[in-house]
């Protein structure tokens, strides 16, 4: 697959890291030498210096042959017109991402495939959308959907009082703690990935996560050991774009606070937003932030662009009592710690928009992609779209690799997690749970 | 340097165009046989004239540009050369035996006040009293903004008129050129005053009755042909229109426009139409059950009473449907305070306007805020935007302005031998161009009376209140007249 990244700022180079493992041919344009010598010397990627919106430019990446053309610069406007140039030129498909999240609010004025543009990001939106669910559900410390809520995955840590802490699963199942309605797809035990067998003993601390068909309706006490917090008062950290979109779903739920240094920003904040409270101050001041009320609070949001202010507030926050904690991290080797060190969710964009951009680069019928934190296999969701095989025998006479797990199916808008006498049928969609090795295999079966 | 040909230019377009306004009175006067012909025809001439002869002998110089100071000047000029030239009418019929009558009441025309000094006016020739109704129709929209729309000439200070005359804290433009705007704006008004003439004589008023009532009605003006306002007409099918229409003029014309567009998000949007309506309700209804508790109306005509008299006040028109100072000392004490209200910004009401209120309002809750979180940015927003620091500042010092302007002529007024309770409420009911007073100057009395250095202080109030304080003012100031 020949695949063109404008821009190697984060999500480009995180992109370009992710699809040279698995072999892709990867053309990466910049404007900056020294960055794109940088990567050259790590990664297995043709690099180009340049504007990504010229033609020449375009033409020596070959943007003619590419099968996927994505816009990820910095600059939103780079990145439209280059996506639109890209599909004039003959790529085949076309991604940007933009900052201004008009773009991709629902009924905007504009239909972007017309101007050649498949698919518009918005990772902050992406970013905001998913702080949205875990201040919601405040007991996951990851939450992903698959076809608008019909199944989703949820992450959760077992802590002491949890009532499934020294048990194996076969015992919770047979005491029905573990129901129909859900199956665990992978444990994060200490940085390593354990896929989850019947003799699996869950210990504290365990990062487990669950395949499950109605999140909204799972026995959580019984899991957890206390009751679902309930939040009312949010104090967000930084005055971001992502803060600015998170506070825009939150603000007529919850009473958010938001502390930023800049005072333009403030006033740029105040003015757009409602009914958040804005505080003009350095959100490292943790004296500012008491006064501020962070005692009282039930969530706290880190999302300042500095990583290491984050997870450090994050932490005070967490010793002043406060329930639920989220810090944005830039850098993506700090996911996995977040449970070590004791922030509840760490929110990496670059992850999120990653995972978003990936469905297109899947073969087969790919509907979703989701990769779990520090979990090293993704979730794919795939149509079964032809009688072959896959609709001929029960999912357990399947030829997938002992660690694929199809870990739910949606028929007829209705979620189930399959045992293995489970047929699948045209029109399905399969949640797949693979290791990357595995991938090719299973794409090459729902092919 | 002010430069005078633009002030004259103008000044005498103005005169002009009052003029033929007052030929417009004749068609009256002949078909009602009175007596009044000749002098409107003289009055007409005369301001004809002027007009014209003031805007001869075009300098050869360059200094043509309408700056803000002209702007200014224009517009206080021009007012004020209105009202002497519109009390020719009366002078002129030998109606007023004193000048300083006639001129309280074409300045209380003009400025849609509608306090009057005439004591029986269903014994006024009708082509005079056409000619009152008139001047609060062209004083309601603002003879500027006519003139704006008319002479393409000011092309370019045209704006700075504009603000000047309407100085209001929001300045929304409907259409891209001032003119164009005007021109908006006059069509409206014209179109409404149209529509409620044709209601009112369908629902059994005299033509003539019904086109002198439509004129004021939507000036926010007050002036009626009869002697007990609109408590002549004691009808629903008058009553209830004349309460819609009146309620109408109070509202900002941009969200009329917006409304006649279809863009009713857009009319929601507006912070200020849904504080006027809420407001209106809210005490409508009080002051509707307070009625009915205190007289022995129905409800239905306690409710369009009450309804009538709080609107009435609050779009400052000055109907009056009953005393409403015999309905116990509280209400008395809200209708005083109604003096004070005035509709919405953009409307042809007078007064401090809604919108002042309500950003005022706004900021007191917030200072109460920021003392709790000092570091705060909590801006007062208005229709979904930030009120900058330059029109809440100016909001604030035409808050205090006012009731320093009400304080002062309340000493000066009781200075000159009033009580107390028509002091205040005659400087009140003059700055707030509302009309009707409490005291010696209630619903059911009138202004004759008053001795003439009283009304001459009341006509200075009723311009200053018109032209929203600032643009006469400004002229009192030394930084109006430096050479900088």
């Amino acid at each position: 697959m020949n695949i063109v990244i404008a821009g190697a700022g984060d999500v480009g180079y995180h992109l370009a890291e992710l699809l040279a493992q698995e072999s892709q041919n990867i053309v990466l344009i910049d404007r900056d030498q020294d960055v794109l010598d940088v990567i050259s010397s790590r990664l297995d990627v043709l690099t180009i210096c340049g504007d990504c919106a010229s033609l020449e430019v375009l033409q020596a990446a070959e943007v003619q042959k590419a099968n996927l053309f994505l816009g990820v610069t910095t600059s939103e406007k780079t990145n439209l017109i280059s996506a639109i140039l890209a599909k004039k030129m003959g790529a085949t498909k076309t991604v940007a991402r933009v900052q201004n999240q008009e773009y991709i609010a629902k009924g905007a004025r504009v239909d972007f495939s017309d101007l050649g543009i498949d698919s518009v990001i918005c990772p902050n939106k992406l970013a905001a959308l998913e702080i949205q669910k875990l201040i919601h559900e405040t007991y996951f410390t990851d939450v992903f959907d698959f076809e608008g809520g019909k199944m989703s995955v949820v992450g959760l840590t077992l802590e002491a009082c949890s009532p499934l802490k020294d048990k194996s699963l076969r015992e919770l199942r047979v005491s029905s703690v573990l129901n129909r309605m859900v199956r665990p797809i992978a444990i994060l035990r200490n940085n390593e990935t354990i896929l989850p067998e019947g003799s699996t003993k869950l210990q504290e601390n365990d990062h487990v996560f669950f395949m499950t068909n109605n999140r909204k309706k799972l026995p959580l006490k019984e899991y957890i050991g206390k009751e679902n917090g309930k939040i009312q008062r949010i104090m967000i950290v930084g005055g971001g774009n992502l803060t600015f979109l998170t506070a825009k779903l939150l603000e007529k739920d919850f009473s958010v606070t938001i502390v930023e240094k800049n005072k333009d920003r403030c006033n740029f904040l105040a003015e757009n937003l409602n009914n958040a409270l804005i505080i003009n101050g350095d959100p490292s001041n943790m004296d500012l932030l008491e006064e501020e009320g962070l005692d009282n609070m039930d969530a706290f949001l880190a999302l300042t662009p500095n990583s290491e202010t984050n997870i450090i507030t994050s932490l005070s926050a967490k010793n002043h009592g406060v329930f639920k904690t989220i810090a944005q991290v830039e850098n993506s080797d700090y996911v996995h710690i977040s449970q070590n060190i004791g922030v509840d969710t760490l929110i990496n964009k670059k992850l999120i928009a990653a995972n978003n951009i990936f469905r297109f680069i899947r073969k087969g019928k790919v509907e979703e992609i989701v990769s779990l934190k520090g979990v090293d296999a993704e979730l794919i969701e795939f149509e079964v779209h032809r009688d072959n095989q896959i609709t001929n025998n029960p999912i357990s006479e399947l030829p997938l690799p002992k660690s694929v797990v199809v870990g739910g199916v949606v028929r007829n808008q209705k979620g189930f997690i399959p045992d293995g006498d489970f047929q699948l049928a045209i029109g399905d969609k399969v949640i797949v749970f693979a290791m990357p090795e595995t991938i090719p295999v299973v794409e090459q079966l729902f092919r | 340097m002010i430069s005078i040909w633009p002030i004259r230019n103008v000044v005498g377009f103005l005169l002009m165009l009052v003029g033929v306004m007052m030929l417009c009175c004749i068609p009256f006067s002949i078909y009602f046989e009175e007596q009044d012909t000749m002098p409107l025809l003289t009055a007409a001439g005369v301001t004809l004239f002027f007009g014209f002869f003031i805007r001869q002998f075009k300098p050869k110089t360059d200094q043509l540009a309408v700056r803000k100071r002209e702007g200014y000047l224009i517009v206080a000029c021009g007012w004020l050369a209105m009202v002497l030239f519109s009390a020719l009418p009366y002078l002129f019929s030998g109606l007023f035996d004193n000048p300083v009558d006639a001129f309280f009441e074409s300045i209380s025309g003009m400025t849609t006040t509608g306090a009057s000094i005439i004591e029986d006016i269903e014994a006024m020739p009708k082509g005079i009293l056409f000619w009152r109704s008139l001047t609060q129709w062209i004083g309601g929209m603002g003879i500027i903004v006519l003139t704006v729309a008319l002479f393409p000439l000011l092309g370019i200070g045209g704006i700075e008129l504009f603000v000047a005359e309407a100085p209001g804290p929001t300045s929304d433009k409907i259409h891209p050129r001032i003119q164009q705007t005007a021109k908006s704006l006059w069509l409206i008004y014209v179109s409404l005053t149209g529509v409620l003439m044709f209601i009112l004589w369908g629902a059994g008023m005299t033509f003539y009755d019904a086109i002198n009532h439509a004129l004021t009605t939507m000036a926010t003006g007050g002036f009626s042909t009869h002697n007990a306002s609109l408590a002549a007409y004691n009808i629903p099918q008058i009553q209830y229109p004349i309460i819609f229409f009146m309620f109408l003029a109070g509202v900002n014309y941009t969200v009329i426009y917006w409304s006649l567009q279809g863009k009713l998000k857009r009319v929601w949007a507006s912070d200020e139409f849904k504080v006027y309506v809420t407001f209106i309700l809210i005490l409508g209804l009080a002051i509707s059950g307070s009625i009915l508790y205190h007289t022995s109306l129905s409800l239905e005509e306690s409710i369009r009473t009450g309804f009538f008299q709080v609107i009435s006040l609050v779009t400052t028109t000055g109907y009056v449907s009953a005393d409403y100072t015999a309905w116990g000392p509280g209400t008395t004490m809200i209708f005083f305070g109604l003096l004070f209200v005035g509709a919405s910004a953009g409307s042809t009401s007078g007064g401090i306007k809604l919108v002042r209120h309500w950003v005022f309002l706004k900021n007191t809750l917030l200072e109460f805020r920021r003392l709790i979180h000092p570091r705060a940015v909590l801006p007062i927003k208005m229709n979904g935007q930030v009120v900058n620091n330059k029109i809440l500042s100016h909001i604030q010092v035409f808050l205090l302005l006012y009731l320093a302007l009400f304080i002062l002529g309340t000493f000066v007024v009781s200075i000159m031998g009033l009580d107390f309770e028509t002091a205040t409420s005659s400087v009140a009911t003059a700055l707030g161009n509302v009309g009707p007073g409490l005291g010696k100057v209630g619903p059911t009395d009138n202004f004759a009376w008053l001795p003439n250095n009283v009304k001459i202080t009341l006509s200075f109030l009723m311009l200053l209140g018109r032209l929203e304080l600032f643009t006469i003012l400004i002229l009192f100031t030394p930084y109006f007249w430096k050479s900088n």
